[in-house]
């Protein structure tokens, strides 16, 4: 029998190449009981590893190897100076020059001043100390560098056990620079702090001459100090073929090619988890070495089952529980929520909220639902949006308390959802706050009030996908920069893959030839090295909370933002130990709201609350009905768009159907078709069984939602909530067969029970197994609905402001900038182009319109931008050399830029009023559907009683930026014309995309508009008009391409042109003829038959035809 | 009527790689012709010919791209025929005119002051200019002006002959790019200039010359008017004439082949000594001799190393009735008596193999070495001699098995190689030399190693015998091991072994081995024994 006590996993980041669920695989394969893993400073792997081996039945040892600084001697007694008199005259490894003439250590020419001290967890005590002395060290220097002092070791020694380590072990460091005396006092200073019985002599045997002199050093110093001997094998990959990828991963860590790595890589592939039978024949010599394996392991008691997590306890007024502060504070809020309610509804809110509490207080949740609490309160007292989302929004109480907006009880959504006494699982809460500087606030916030050890941000662990692991193993087998581009371009995806879309294809198509050695044996290792871990990044919102002691349970690291530790576990991690963790997600939309409101209330004088909006806003629903989207919250997507016209949305609840209807759930379980059909009245409303009316009835008897499922399941099947939630999660992303088999048996029988016919089985079976997974929660959606009610609400009211704030906010949506002001224009909002002397970094409103602001100009620094607007503020600049002078900060490029797209132009047009800072209350724009006005009109780039053009400010800028001496600087000049040329509208267009990414001038396409109409290329606007099957051609500038993997191949492309956007559907044949054409042309025209089903309005496309339009780099959304 | 005071000519040959190609193959002008460059499998396109690039082949696409496309004829780009190309075209402006600027590879300006008398009027002597080019293989276009960078963008701008009249320069250069008057330039000091150009809306020459002066000036500086003066064809600058190159060759013509080496070191230590006094005239020695014989007839392929075919100004066709040898010395000599030793050495060691017909001796000059060494420097024997013993070793055991060894950063057994060994250099100490401290014993590499038969009981070697020496055999009485290593995977020639120490029983002692079982082909060595 032989237990591996020593062995590291691809999370020891570029020293092992196995993942911990492969190395307990190949550990059960081999029938070993237990093995450990020792991560290189950390314990990154080991939830993973814990979670695999308890599956498989096997016991996961922990431990770590920590980097250490060097040991000193101890003080010698005056016996063990003799036996090093003695050990020096036959001493294999004589002790250094250095060492004998007293050379201080500092002074030693050693390379390695460091090196890994293997250590295994014994007990809880000695977890907790594993992680407190990860902490402190990766705590007090920088990301990936860092060493434990000796001094910092005894105070966490206990409840460890100490190896000495392999190649980079503290003895082998020992021997090498000091010999078998140096090497044993080392061994003698580890007795010091672990304590002698705490001390294993490790072994290893990779079939390394000098490996084999340093073991007979360390047998020789085990049995003189009367130590006991362990063999292990330094493992680092499950199988031997593994050792390539290792071996990459060395050059990778290294900066090296695996040509010039030379001696980093490995001598030969021994480091592999060796049968138990063949550890024993290797140290034949030595049984001892096994037999102690199996002893050691029996030592080690603790797993990560015993974690110790407790959660934090929430601060109280004397005299209170924090379960009396918890229901003190839900009655206020259900005072509020649910004060002015129908009785009816009262009543059962209340019994709901009493059942509720009754299982926080059994679960003994009270403080975590303070905390939450605490953090909403906060946002609110700071103005910060906020809203609960996910299966929180289920809980009656976390709506009284204001975490959530969803009225639980009101929609009838199942509370077991969010928490049930079976599952033996936290509740997860999530917040949506505004993305940026306010979510910053609430995590620092956090970190205030739970300290530095008590509060961290869970970890995102990066791993290797195929555009990474194309240029990382290209450059370890040393191509050249051209080529890693190209290879890496090659494999990039979208989202659907037909039969050609193979890795084969891929390198042809980038121009490489598959057949070369060298090139398979690149595909293979990018293909090996998928999904292993990289490095360790930051989760964007998760938080995990102990007060005060959360270095005890994980260890901490520090994030590349100042101020901010990271837990060394994921999310995933996180929550299958057991730990609670908030998610304080950043969505644009909120941020958007939030800015909203703010101009709203700047510009029209008027305070909005998104809490008491209108609910039957009869111009939100018609823009709805009409999929008239761009910009709104969940339902601007083309998909979405193409079911609104069908949906009709005309109350919230039909909303809350539309964001969860178009999801690869409800379309892959072929539910929408069904449900819409059922809505128009073109399909008879039918139940699986009667029985389950009242759980489907409200979606017309197609099951929508997952609360829905779970209801089937415990309606028609006897299931209770947490049965039906182990069945959601039984259908989760990593499915096992048995157990699904198992609840199926369940849900049968239970079915059978309640006298369900075979077929309704069946069919109900069906939507289970084929929907649970993909599906979204009611509650979510509902939450979601909330926010995508508001952000149309304000679109169709508020235009103006919300079109601003959308820009404000970019990256975000379905949509490019250039499109969402497209649509604002045809919507009839004036867009006025960034000028130096009105525009602010942000976009802003004037009078009559919206005016960009300069951070759309591309290559501005926000530095730079700002400190133009605060000297503009000052005064208004009186030529372009006064600007180049007054705001230093400004690049020459930056400057290029703003002449370039005309923001220079009003320059010298001095005293023009009408900056930001005096605006006047505006109108509101309020939506005009009919108005598709004439581009022409809509806006001129050089507009008005403007002297200079875009090519006068260049050369302006040109000289400005040049030091013409003291003497003429001195010199006031006045901005001249220039011999240039003034830009024509195509160099116009091409300087407005390059940028700024957009035009505020007339589309593109409007300049083409006669020779269009020529060719027979009709107007996005007229299509409503003609009739479905009609032959017509459609042409536009390409705003999105989509594959979706659910569309089985087919592409779906949107084309705007100067009166709206028109959508074109590619069949797989035609997309195959025409890839390059499809996937890369800005401007196609597309001839083929125009579908128009309940106006819901595309043209399948039969030919495609790149059109030329203009040189401006416009952009299309590609989802790939 | 052109003023001809100072006319200056340009000849520029546009896909000039494809060009220096096409002399050896005329045939393919009229084919899809492209240029590679490049190591299998990462070769790209270096050039193409004009129907190649209408065909969509540009240059930076990858090989297999356009294989694609079954019409194109792929060349590997030849630098020594471009370097040929770009002598063939300067002996052709040479023959026009002494004075003659190698501007660029492409690219040479003729100073034609003069030249009128001798050769006719300039648009005449462009065109006799573009043929001799033509005889020479060489597609070219001529331009003739009044300053050579005015000729230069001509040349560059137009296809064919052009003559710029004078006064006339801004006018008719005014309707090319403004790209081309930045071919040569270094991208990083010509792109920020074509942005800014660009962004002006000046794209070309015309607009360029038609900006005043004055106000360019203030915005891109003295630079700026430098390039507005080039655009106007108005920049005036003495041509930089190229030297005559330093060539010191003798060539003997036979009447008689020559059989026997005797009579050929007669007439080479004749060659020698002139090739000696002219170098020593010129206070110059040589490091490199290049021997090229023309052989009768009789060749056969064994004679010469395909690396040995020089400068490649030859093809293949030709190389077959040459021999050539070089001898390449580690300082400068310039002592016919020695070469003529060194020589005699060599072609012992590779004969001609026919009879000669020509022979051809080229030196290659460098300035002599200073004749005292350092007074610090240890006492190296004396070059000349060390020379010659190196070369008589090499002529012995073979020229790859001569010099110092170089450790090589590898766990690959044997990884070293030999490098030329050169006196004087101090002894590199390197990490991969093993400490004294690790070396248990010595030992001596058999070369090359034994093939041995080796019977193995409890995955250990028990028994061993050797065919090639009988006295290696017997019972293995000890072994340690295996030492295992692999490496190289990455490479088709990637290796894997294990190697045992062990102690064999002999007649009369006990000796120690070390035993190496390869791996991949399982067999047996005999790497060495220990001392």
């Amino acid at each position: 029998m032989y237990i591996e006590l020593h062995s590291r996993s691809a999370f020891s980041f570029l020293e092992g190449a196995s993942l911990p669920e492969t190395l307990i695989a190949a550990c059960a394969n081999l029938n070993m009981p237990a093995m450990a893993l020792l991560d290189r400073d950390g314990v990154y792997g080991s939830p993973r590893f814990h979670l695999a081996a308890k599956k498989t039945g096997l016991k996961a040892h922990i431990g770590a190897e920590v980097t250490c600084g060097l040991l000193t001697p101890v003080i010698l007694s005056k016996s063990s100076s003799r036996s090093r008199e003695e050990d020096e005259s036959n001493d294999p490894y004589p002790r250094h020059y250095a060492t004998r003439v007293g050379i201080p250590r500092s002074a030693r020419n050693d390379k390695n001043e460091t090196f890994r001290l293997p250590l295994l967890v014994s007990s809880r005590l000695g977890y907790q100390n594993l992680c407190r002395l990860i902490t402190k060290m990766k705590l007090q220097a920088a990301k990936g560098e860092g060493a434990v002092h000796e001094t910092e070791l005894p105070e966490h020694a206990a409840g460890l056990i100490c190896l000495t380590g392999g190649d980079d072990g503290p003895v082998a460091l020992a021997l090498k620079n000091g010999g078998i005396a140096e090497a044993r006092s080392c061994v003698e200073r580890l007795i010091e702090i672990f304590g002698h019985s705490n001390i294993y002599v490790e072994l290893q045997r990779h079939f390394h001459r000098e490996q084999e002199v340093r073991n007979r050093a360390a047998v020789e110093i085990a049995r003189s100090l009367q130590l006991p001997l362990l063999a292990t094998n330094g493992v680092c990959y499950a199988n031997p073929d593994e050792r390539e990828l290792c071996d990459v991963f060395t050059a990778i860590r290294n900066h090296r090619t695996l040509a010039t790595a030379g001696r980093l890589l490995a001598r030969n592939s021994e480091r592999y988890l060796k049968p138990p039978q063949e550890m024993q024949a290797l140290f034949a010599d030595l049984p001892e070495a096994i037999a102690n394996t199996v002893e050691l392991s029996s030592r080690l008691e603790f797993t990560l089952k015993d974690l110790g997590y407790k959660f934090p306890k929430y601060p109280v007024p004397e005299g209170q529980t924090m379960m009396s502060f918890l229901r003190e504070r839900t009655r206020e809020g259900f005072q509020q929520r649910y004060g002015r309610a129908a009785a009816d509804l009262k009543d059962r809110a209340r019994r709901q909220i009493e059942r509720e509490l009754k299982l926080i207080e059994k679960l003994e949740l009270a403080g975590y639902f303070l905390i939450v609490w605490d953090l909403v309160r906060f946002c609110r007292e700071e103005k910060i949006l906020v809203q609960g989302r996910g299966s929180a929004a289920n809980s009656a109480v976390c709506y009284s308390l204001g975490i959530t907006a969803v009225d639980a009880v009101g929609m009838e959504l199942l509370f077991e959802r969010f928490l049930s006494e079976e599952r033996g699982e936290w509740p997860d809460i999530d917040l949506d706050l505004p993305s940026g500087d306010q979510r910053e606030r609430v995590i620092q916030y956090l970190y205030k009030r739970y300290g530095e050890r008590g509060a961290a941000m869970t970890a995102n662990v990066i791993t290797y996908r195929s555009r990474m692991a194309g240029r990382e193993m290209g450059k370890a087998l040393g191509f050249d920069p051209e080529t890693l581009d190209k290879v890496s371009a090659a494999v990039s995806t979208w989202e659907y893959r037909d039969q050609n879309d193979t890795f084969d294809h891929r390198f042809r198509d980038a121009g490489l030839d598959l057949t070369h050695p060298r090139l398979r044996k690149y595909f293979e290792l990018c293909v090996a090295v998928q999904d292993l871990p990289r490095h360790l990044g930051q989760h964007s919102g998760g938080m995990v909370i102990c007060q005060g002691q959360l270095d005890s349970v994980v260890p901490l690291e520090p994030a590349s933002m100042p101020g901010r530790v990271v837990a060394q576990w994921d999310k995933e991690d996180c929550a299958d130990l057991g730990i609670i963790k908030v998610d304080l997600l950043g969505l644009g939309m909120m941020a958007v709201l939030e800015d909203s409101l703010h101009l709203i209330e700047d510009h029209y004088k008027e305070e909005v609350e998104l809490a008491h909006l209108p609910s039957d806003d009869s111009a939100v629903y018609s823009a709805l009905q009409q999929a008239d989207t761009i910009g709104m919250f969940q339902v601007e997507s083309r998909a979405q768009m193409s079911c609104l016209p069908r949906l009709r949305p005309q109350r919230f609840y039909d909303i809350v159907v539309e964001v969860a209807i178009i999801r690869p759930g409800p379309i892959v379980g072929q539910m929408v078709n069904p449900y819409l059909q059922r809505r128009q009245g073109r399909e008879p409303v039918t139940y699986p069984h009667p029985s389950l009316e009242p759980v489907l009835k409200r979606t017309l008897g197609v099951p929508l939602f997952q609360e829905q499922l779970l209801r089937i399941a415990m309606v028609a099947a006897n299931f209770s909530g947490g049965e039906a939630e182990e069945l959601r999660r039984a259908m989760g992303f990593k499915r096992s067969q048995a157990r699904m088999k198992e609840i199926e048996t369940k849900l049968r029988a239970g079915m059978t029970q309640n006298g369900i016919s075979q077929d309704a089985q069946e069919q109900i079976i069906l939507s289970i197994t084929s929907f649970a997974l993909y599906g979204f929660p009611e509650s979510h959606a509902a939450s979601f609905a909330l926010i995508a009610y508001a952000s149309a609400y304000l679109k169709c009211h508020y235009l103006a402001a919300f079109t601003a704030a959308l820009l404000n906010n970019q990256p975000m949506g379905f949509y490019r900038p250039a499109t969402i002001v497209k649509d604002a224009q045809r919507h009839g909002l004036k867009v006025l182009p960034i000028d130096v002397m009105k525009s602010e970094w942000n976009c802003t409103l004037e009078e009559v319109a919206l005016r960009l602001g300069l951070r759309y100009a591309r290559g501005l620094r926000e530095e730079a931008g700002q400190a133009l607007v605060r000297q503009r503020n000052l005064a208004p600049f009186t030529s372009i050399r006064d600007l180049v002078h007054r705001v230093p900060e400004l690049r020459k490029d930056e400057l290029n830029t703003l002449a370039e797209i005309g923001a220079l132009n009003s320059v010298s047009s001095s005293g023009s009023p009408g900056s930001s800072k005096n605006q006047m209350q505006i109108p509101r724009f309020a939506r005009n559907d009919n108005v598709v006005r004439d581009v022409t009109k809509n806006s001129k780039p050089e507009t008005g009683n403007l002297k200079l053009h875009r090519r006068d400010a260049l050369w302006q800028v040109e000289r400005a930026v040049r030091h013409s001496g003291p003497l003429l600087d001195a010199l006031p000049e006045p901005d001249t014309k220039s011999p240039l040329h003034p830009m024509n509208a195509e160099e116009r267009l091409v300087a407005d995309f390059r940028g700024t990414g957009m035009t505020v001038g007339p589309h593109p396409m409007a300049y083409h508009r006669p020779r269009m109409t020529a060719i027979g290329v009709r107007k996005a606007s007229d299509l409503g008009r003609i009739r479905n099957g009609q032959r017509l051609r459609i042409g536009g500038c390409v705003i999105a391409r989509q594959r979706p993997g659910t569309a089985k191949g087919f592409v779906f492309l949107s084309l705007e042109d100067e009166t709206g956007v028109a959508n074109a559907i590619i069949n797989p044949d035609l997309f195959q003829k025409n890839r390059l054409l499809v996937s890369s042309e800005q401007f196609l025209m597309v001839e083929g038959i125009l579908q128009n089903q309940d106006n819901v309005i595309s043209v399948k496309a039969e030919r495609v035809q790149s059109l030329s339009i203009t040189r401006a780099p416009t952009a299309s959304h590609d989802f790939y | 009527m052109i003023n001809s005071s100072m006319p200056f000519a340009c000849i520029f040959v546009p896909d000039f790689p494809v060009e220096a190609l096409l002399r050896a193959e005329p045939e393919l002008r009229s084919r899809l012709l492209v240029v590679l460059e490049g190591k299998a499998p990462l070769q790209k396109v270096f050039a193409a010919n004009e129907n190649a690039r209408h065909a969509g082949v540009d240059p930076g696409m990858t090989k297999i791209q356009v294989e694609a496309c079954a019409e194109l004829v792929l060349r590997a780009r030849s630098l020594s025929q471009e370097t040929a190309a770009h002598a063939a075209l300067l002996d052709c402006a040479q023959s026009f005119s002494p004075r003659v600027e190698d501007t660029a590879c492409d690219t040479i300006i003729l100073d034609l002051t003069g030249m009128e008398l001798l050769f006719g009027p300039l648009p005449k002597l462009a065109r006799d200019l573009a043929r001799r080019a033509s005889d020479l293989g060489l597609q070219v276009n001529v331009a003739v002006a009044s300053n050579p960078d005015a000729a230069v963008l001509a040349a560059r701008g137009f296809s064919g002959v052009t003559v710029i009249r004078e006064g006339n320069e801004t006018e008719q250069l005014g309707s090319l790019p403004v790209e081309t008057l930045f071919v040569e330039q270094n991208p990083e000091e010509s792109e920020p200039l074509l942005e800014t150009f660009n962004r002006w809306g000046i794209h070309k020459l015309r607009d360029l010359a038609a900006l005043p002066d004055a106000a360019l000036s203030e915005r891109l500086g003295q630079q700026g008017v430098y390039w507005q003066k080039l655009a106007r064809g108005a920049v005036s600058r003495t041509l930089v004439p190229v030297e005559p190159p330093l060539i010191f060759e003798e060539a003997i013509e036979l009447e008689d082949p020559v059989f026997l080496l005797e009579p050929l070191a007669f007439l080479l230590a004749r060659m020698l000594e002139q090739l000696c006094a002219r170098l020593e005239s010129r206070a110059l020695a040589t490091q490199e001799l290049r021997l090229q014989l023309e052989l009768n007839n009789g060749w056969h392929e064994d004679g010469i190393p395909w690396s040995d075919v020089g400068a490649g100004i030859l093809t293949r066709a030709q190389a077959r009735q040459h021999f050539q040898r070089t001898l390449r010395l580690p300082v400068p000599l310039l002592d016919a008596k020695t070469f003529l030793k060194l020589l005699q050495l060599d072609l012992k060691a590779h004969p001609p193999g026919a009879p000669i017909a020509k022979i051809h001796l080229a030196a290659e000059p460098v300035r002599p070495r200073a004749a005292q060494n350092g007074l610090f420097l240890p006492p190296s024997p004396e070059p000349e001699k060390l020379e010659l013993t190196l070369a008589r070793i090499a002529g012995i055991v073979g020229e790859d098995k001569v010099g110092s060894l170089q450790l090589l950063d590898t766990h690959r057994p044997e990884g070293f190689r030999m490098q030329r060994f050169t006196p004087g250099e101090p002894q590199q100490k390197s990490d991969s030399i093993q400490k004294s401290e690790d070396l248990v014993t010595a030992l001596r590499i058999f070369r090359p190693p034994a093939a041995v038969t080796v019977t193995m009981q409890d995955g250990k070697p028990a028994f061993l015998s050797c065919h090639r020496r009988k006295e290696i055999r017997g019972e293995i009485l000890w072994a340690a091991g295996p030492w295992r290593s692999s490496g190289d995977w990455w490479e088709q020639e990637g290796w894997a072994q294990d190697e045992w120490d062990i102690a064999v029983q002999g007649e009369n002692n006990i000796a120690l081995y070390r035993l190496v079982r390869d791996l991949l082909s399982g067999k047996w060595l005999l790497e060495g024994e220990y001392d």
